[in-house]
């Protein structure tokens, strides 16, 4: 990794006795996209609020652009946030909300002029907008003068505290694509705070996973997804299934075995288990609903799961099936067809490749 | 037109409407021998217009009711903005001890004053006490004194009203600023003033009217040595029992200060529309 444009180590967070973070270290490379995700209360917005320079670290050092962060106030940091709530200046134009920092730092008004339609093209903002108030534009619109608000100063991190939250789900993702084309365009580390993991994984480079002011797993998105560190991980995202089982140590693999699933061979490699399992005791097989199919009659797979079904819903471009086997629940997502594979109460055989399956401590 | 309005408009017709209209009515009338007379003249009000020393006082009580609401709002803006942001652990006991000084009777507070301000009262004794000469502050009885008593008393409405609307400012607009790159000065000047802006029109334009009307302090404080327009109203009421001048000089008061209101007025407008167009 080239020098990193963040790096923090060791931070924590107390308010008053309360540990809002722990020993938190992370560097994030020039450039990159970094998402903070975790449900709420697990530090995620104080990380955030730290490298912003609201608030203070109990412990640790920051260093952001080559300079250590401590006792540099918010107003001198290379960091611009974009507020959960926007936090657009209800008293300002567009224009003046836009050119703000650059106001701020005294620079002429040509030069301010300029940086504001640059930023409005790059929005997609119409130039009509320039002398309205934020309150005469749409969510979508105020989303993206907040950005190019923050963005015009071209700051080297941009930090990005939930702000698509109250949008709602077809403007979500089409600003969630155009974040992504927009750090591809300038070029900035993103930070983006997002209890969404679903969005973390299509706009990251990388995620980091915090729970309870820890982190606990930090890499790509299909790392994340594929290769969890533990149940909690595991769980964030989706329905995912997790059955219960035993493991042992083999050699360099895995034995297991498990109630629910038939394997003609239960075996894991080194790599389908995460580092928490024990060499031998509890733990969970992740089964994510898509790896799933139906077996039609006759066929075999390698891993089977007997059931009926318990419901299924139409998604349109997938079928998800409520499975009952022996007393779980199975959920299974299956492309859509026009024609239904399987009604309710319809006893039915579900296939699995044994490489799909990943094993987290229970 | 709704039935609900009807007991605002009743409210209005009685206590506010009807009596304007039997004031400017008894200011044509006359007075003989402590009575009133229904002549239907201009009597007072020639006699009003040709005297300088009513507009010598109404002219007083105007630019002490500007320089009031100048004190008034110029001290809270920063008094309200300490409360609720420096001081913010204490802004409950602060609140407190102002409501319970606001809600003490004006007569009582004013003669602590006196006993505060006199020759030889606390303040000029505390001051004796640690080596300045005898009686350095003699400030009472004097025009300044009227002012201390009249920012004092009237202070609390532009404290609560300045920082009502800066407590209903998001907190986040700030940070927004700072992140920007702003001082906490320049936060200040950019975000909470101008959105604070409302609360302090209000508080200065409820302390102006407030003041326009003082007749307590000029009276004690000032030692009625010059005396307020509302002084010489009740002079001619109860004095002179000429109700005629006293009511003529009621609807002076009135328009002055109905004007004064429309240049505030005027003056907000205008710059409004300049934050808008810059």
């Amino acid at each position: 990794m080239v020098s990193p444009i963040i790096k923090a180590s060791g931070i924590e967070k107390y308010y008053g006795t309360y540990r809002a973070l722990s020993d938190i270290s992370l560097e994030v490379a020039n450039g990159e996209f970094l998402a903070l995700v975790g449900p709420s209360g697990c530090g995620k917005t104080s990380l955030l609020k730290i490298l912003a320079g609201f608030e203070d670290l109990s412990a640790g050092s920051l260093v952001i652009d080559g300079k250590d962060m401590a006792g540099i106030p918010a107003s001198a940091r290379p960091t611009r946030m974009v507020f959960q709530k926007l936090a657009l200046f209800p008293h300002k134009t567009v224009a003046q909300n836009i050119g703000f920092p650059l106001h701020l730092a005294k620079r002429p008004k040509s030069e301010i002029d300029t940086a504001v339609r640059r930023m409005l093209e790059l929005m997609h903002l119409k130039e009509s907008y320039l002398n309205r108030f934020p309150h005469e534009l749409s969510g979508g619109e105020q989303q993206r003068v907040a950005l190019a608000r923050s963005m015009v100063s071209q700051p080297p991190v941009l930090l990005l505290d939930e702000p698509m939250s109250a949008l709602d789900a077809k403007l979500k993702k089409s600003l969630q694509a155009e974040l992504k084309h927009l750090h591809r365009h300038v070029g900035t580390s993103f930070v983006h705070v997002t209890h969404d993991l679903e969005e973390a994984m299509m706009l990251a480079d990388r995620i980091c996973v915090m729970r309870a002011g820890r982190i606990v797993q930090l890499g790509a998105p299909s790392e994340i997804y594929y290769r969890p560190a533990d149940a909690f991980v595991a769980g964030f995202i989706g329905d995912t299934n997790l059955l219960p089982a035993k493991v042992t140590r083999v050699g360099e693999g895995f034995r297991f075995s498990c109630e629910i699933l038939d394997c003609t061979e239960p075996l894991l490699s080194a790599d389908q288990v995460a580092p928490g399992v024990a060499a031998g005791g509890d733990a969970a097989l992740m089964i994510r609903p898509e790896m799933l199919r139906l077996l039609p009659q006759g066929e075999n797979a390698e891993c089977t799961i007997v059931g009926t079904v318990n419901e299924y819903f139409i998604r349109g471009a997938s079928i998800q099936y409520r499975i009952a086997a022996a007393g779980t629940e199975i959920v299974m997502d299956i492309p859509g067809t026009s024609t239904l594979p399987a009604k309710q109460g319809d006893a039915v055989r579900l296939g699995l490749a044994l490489g799909d399956l990943f094993a987290v401590g229970a | 037109m709704r039935l609900s309005t009807l007991p605002l408009l009743l409210l209005m017709g009685l206590f506010f409407v009807i009596p304007l209209i039997m004031t400017a009515l008894l200011s044509f009338q006359g007075t003989q021998y402590y009575r009133l007379v229904w002549t239907w003249d201009l009597k007072v009000w020639t006699d009003v217009f040709s005297q300088v020393h009513y507009w010598t006082i109404m002219w007083r009580t105007l630019v002490m009711a500007l320089i009031c609401t100048l004190l008034c709002t110029v001290l809270a803006i920063p008094i309200a903005y300490g409360m609720l942001h420096r001081l913010s652990r204490w802004s409950d006991h602060i609140t407190l001890l102002m409501v319970f000084a606001f809600l003490t009777d004006a007569v009582l507070k004013t003669f602590g004053w006196v006993l505060f301000l006199d020759r030889s009262g606390v303040l000029n004794g505390t001051l004796e006490a640690i080596g300045f000469p005898a009686a350095s502050v003699n400030v009472l009885f004097t025009p300044n004194a009227t002012m201390i008593g009249m920012v004092y008393n009237l202070l609390p409405y532009t404290i609560f009203t300045v920082a009502l609307s800066m407590a209903r400012i998001d907190g986040d607009l700030v940070l927004a600023a700072r992140d920007a790159g702003a001082s906490r000065l320049r936060a200040f000047v950019e975000v909470t003033l101008p959105l604070a802006k409302p609360g302090i029109w209000a508080g200065a334009v409820l302390v102006f009217v407030l003041s326009l009307g003082v007749f307590l302090e000029p009276k004690v404080m000032g030692g009625g040595t010059s005396p307020l327009a509302a002084e010489l109203i009740r002079q001619s009421f109860e004095t002179r029992v000429n109700w005629p001048l006293g009511a003529a000089l009621t609807l002076v008061l009135i328009v002055i200060g109905a004007a004064a209101l429309t240049v505030f007025g005027a003056v907000a407008l205008w710059q409004a529309r300049r934050v808008a167009n810059d």
